[in-house]
């Protein structure tokens, strides 16, 4: 039997492409194929229209997350791009959602190939991407920058968060959200009462508005619970302590944490609130609100455009109230631009152009307007676009105010597994198999044995 | 006759005709498949700098999963969702075959009706079924309010119903397709067999179990390799409908496979349970089809 293995060792070599899934890499090599093929005939064709600069074609690989016509608001980005720098051309691949853009990249270049100029993946990503020598940092592109400072300072702090490594930086900003809540104006106004602005008129809010009618419930407060860290962070910065302090450092067994874990878990126990255990709804919450089946949910600010077409009454929009009267908190979201490391640097540059000219601000803000994610630089909000797209939906403004009160989203060496840890305990919690007391002292021991072989 | 005989083995042609074929095979499924058994025996991890090269370390890979308590649930988890969907969707589609199978007004509806769960992508159907699940007005609640039950069942987000609902799901989905191959083997039953009963006085009942049945055994055999295999193959609908929760209550193999190597970044962890998975399948394939063999004598 050693024998055997030994052989079929010897045949392989140490530096056999990766292959797990069956269809997988059949599926990923194809296409990657198909696009070398048209990149040379393309280039062939711009040789002779731009003779002074060397022609150059870049993919993006780019997810859709959202109810939007993603593909065809980034093809109109492409088409100005071109026609400004004639000698790039940009092919924008579409790759289905966003661990899917992550999966495709992967697999690429772990069969060997080139992969993408530019991937629009999780903020969240940063580290597992850095430790797998994926990306470049892009300091030095913004050092050629007339006033690459300036430049940089221009995003919205929120959305840098989860862009810095070792004093690099590694990502760009581009389709990012927050946690918020969304509700009901009209059903507060008919009950008499104000906007939450603590946990505790929170929790008063959402038991008024229960209302049990034969069979049917509408509840308060929807709050899904399926993937459950994102919600579940403001309500942790609320109670005065996000769940990590750094890449190394999770904080899991804190009394406050375990007091905001307790408060998900009272707002059906204690309050009747909102249904009890763990909530699968986040596909189904936005119908919900819309519907008149709740009275608030807690969902991300993408949703907005979407909920704003389904609802017929005033949909109001704010970050989490927070433990102490008139403190509040909110987390961001969503994907940013990477430049990889396994492109030529020719196309690195063209890769660096494609990302300064689509995070220009009137395409910050153009984006904005037809996706519903948050415009992410200050400038956006000055265009005559911007302007007049608030004096129609000024809740896109309260989406970004929300991020005033965010703290950084759950980004760790080893995040998959760091993340599942976290989810698997905090559901135990919601579902009463274990005490939130115990179920965050066990979630911290896991995570920082998950995290040793990371963190020496 | 022997002189006959040996130029035709010699005969070049099934050998040609079967070269892509087995070239195919070699090269899609035999060479991952080695390759799979060859990274299994190393450590590589892609998120952690010094383990981007894969190391050797013998079975640690397979030490590490069977003393994980986690990898065993998931192993439980896995049985679970095959002896609930396997044995389910067969029979029933036995029955849905029988039952479209007479002269009734609407048989074609009803056809349609068990099919076309095999036509929606399971990603469609996850997200129909998800509404269906829901609570408080979901279909599966309303319905079972009418049978006198009180109060709002979280299907998907209870631990102890979360890999029943993704089963309810594989059932829906499968038992219509396993109908088809039924109905099929069905129409081609002779109908003298069931004369000759029937004059001999056999019920119904005796004419299914004794005739119908055994006459089906070979599209049974056939159905149950790949539902068997079906049961290890699809996950789409995990992913929509509790991403392997809560506290990971239906993760499967194969959605464990998909969350080592694509969220842990653990290439290593991911082969040993591709070979898991492989052996599984290959054991029951082939005891399947020796077992059914024997019978045949």
């Amino acid at each position: 039997m050693m024998a055997v293995l030994l052989i079929l060792a010897a045949g392989c070599g140490p530096a056999a492409p990766a292959e797990q899934e069956e269809a997988a890499p059949v599926e990923e090599a194809a296409p990657a194929e198909e696009e070398t093929v048209e990149e040379e005939t393309a280039e062939e064709a711009e040789v002779e229209a731009e003779p002074e600069m060397e022609p150059v074609t870049i993919q993006v690989f780019y997810p859709v997350a959202v109810d939007a016509p993603i593909a065809a608001i980034l093809n109109g980005y492409i088409e100005d791009f071109q026609a400004e720098y004639p000698y790039i051309t940009v092919e924008p691949v579409f790759s289905g959602g966003y661990a899917d853009v992550q999966t495709a990249i992967q697999t690429t270049i772990d069969g060997g190939g080139e992969p993408p100029a530019v991937g629009v993946m999780l903020a969240t990503a940063l580290y597992d991407l850095i430790n797998a020598d994926y990306i470049v940092p892009l300091d030095g592109f913004i050092g050629e920058m007339d006033d690459g400072q300036a430049y940089v300072d221009d995003f919205l702090p929120a959305f840098l968060s989860n862009s810095y490594y070792d004093d690099q930086l590694w990502s760009i900003p581009f389709q990012r959200s927050a946690v918020v809540m969304y509700y009901n104006v009209d059903m507060f106004a008919d009950a008499g009462i104000e906007p939450p602005t603590s946990w505790q008129t929170w929790a008063d809010a959402a038991q008024a508005l229960t209302v049990t009618d034969g069979d049917t419930t509408n509840w308060g407060l929807h709050f899904s619970s399926d993937w459950p860290y994102w919600l579940f962070q403001p309500l942790a910065i609320g109670a005065g302590q996000n769940i990590l302090e750094d890449d190394c450092t999770v904080v899991f067994d804190n009394q406050d944490v375990i007091d905001a874990v307790q408060f998900y878990i009272d707002l059906s126990a204690e309050y009747g609130a909102m249904p009890a255990g763990v909530q699968a709804s986040w596909a189904t919450d936005t119908t919900d609100l819309a519907s008149g089946a709740t009275a608030m949910i807690a969902h991300s600010s993408g949703s907005l455009t979407s909920l704003l077409e389904q609802s017929d009454f005033e949909l109001g929009v704010m970050p989490y109230p927070g433990r102490e009267e008139g403190t509040y908190a909110s987390v961001p979201g969503g994907g940013n631009f990477y430049i990889m490391k396994g492109a030529p640097v020719e196309k690195q540059e063209a890769a660096w152009k494609f990302i300064e000219f689509i995070s220009g601000a009137e395409y910050v803000a153009d984006y904005s307007i037809n996706t519903g994610y948050i415009a992410n630089r200050y400038s956006a909000y000055d265009t005559d676009a911007m302007q007049a797209y608030l004096v129609d939906v000024p809740q896109a403004l309260d989406t970004r105010d929300a991020l005033e009160f965010a703290g950084a989203e759950l980004a760790t060496q080893n995040l998959g597994q760091v993340r599942g840890i976290f989810h698997d305990y905090i559901q135990r919690a919601i579902n009463g198999e274990m005490t939130a007391a115990d179920a965050m002292a066990a979630a911290q021991a896991e995570a920082d044995a998950a995290l040793a072989d990371f963190c020496p | 006759m022997s002189t006959q005989v040996s130029p035709k083995r010699r005969n070049p042609l099934p050998y040609i005709l079967i070269l892509p074929t087995a070239l195919f095979v070699a090269l899609f499924t035999a060479w991952p498949v080695l390759q799979s058994i060859y990274q299994s025996f190393f450590l590589q991890r892609l998120n952690i700098a010094r383990l981007r090269e894969p190391t050797f370390a013998g079975l640690e890979n397979y030490i590490d999963l069977f003393n994980d308590p986690y990898f065993i649930q998931v192993i439980k988890n896995t049985l679970t969702y095959i002896l609930g969907t396997v044995p389910v969707s067969i029979i029933l589609g036995f029955f849905f075959a029988l039952l479209v199978n007479r002269k009734i007004r609407g048989v074609g509806f009803l056809r349609l009706a068990f099919f076309h769960p095999m036509v929606l992508p399971m990603v469609s159907a996850a997200t129909i079924w998800l509404f269906f699940f829901t609570p408080d007005y979901g279909l599966l609640n309303s319905g079972l309010r009418l049978l006198g039950y009180t109060g709002a069942e979280n299907w998907t987000g209870n631990p102890d119903l979360a890999l029943l609902s993704v089963i309810i799901v594989a059932i829906w989905k499968n038992s219509g397709y396993y109908m088809i191959f039924y109905l099929a083997g069905l129409q081609n039953l002779p109908e003298e067999v069931f004369e000759a009963a029937s004059l001999d006085g056999a019920s119904s009942w005796q004419q299914l179990w004794k005739i119908t049945f055994p006459l089906l055994r070979r599209t049974t055999l056939f159905i149950t390799t790949i539902a068997f295999i079906d049961a290890f193959r699809t996950v789409d609908h995990i992913f929509v409908l509790t991403t392997g929760g809560p506290s990971r209550r239906s993760t499967v193999l194969l959605y464990e496979l998909w969350q080592q190597r694509f969220d842990f970044q653990d290439v290593g962890k991911a082969a040993a349970i591709t070979v898991i998975l492989i052996l599984v399948l290959l054991i029951f394939t082939i005891t399947n089809f020796i077992t059914s063999e024997r019978k045949e004598v």
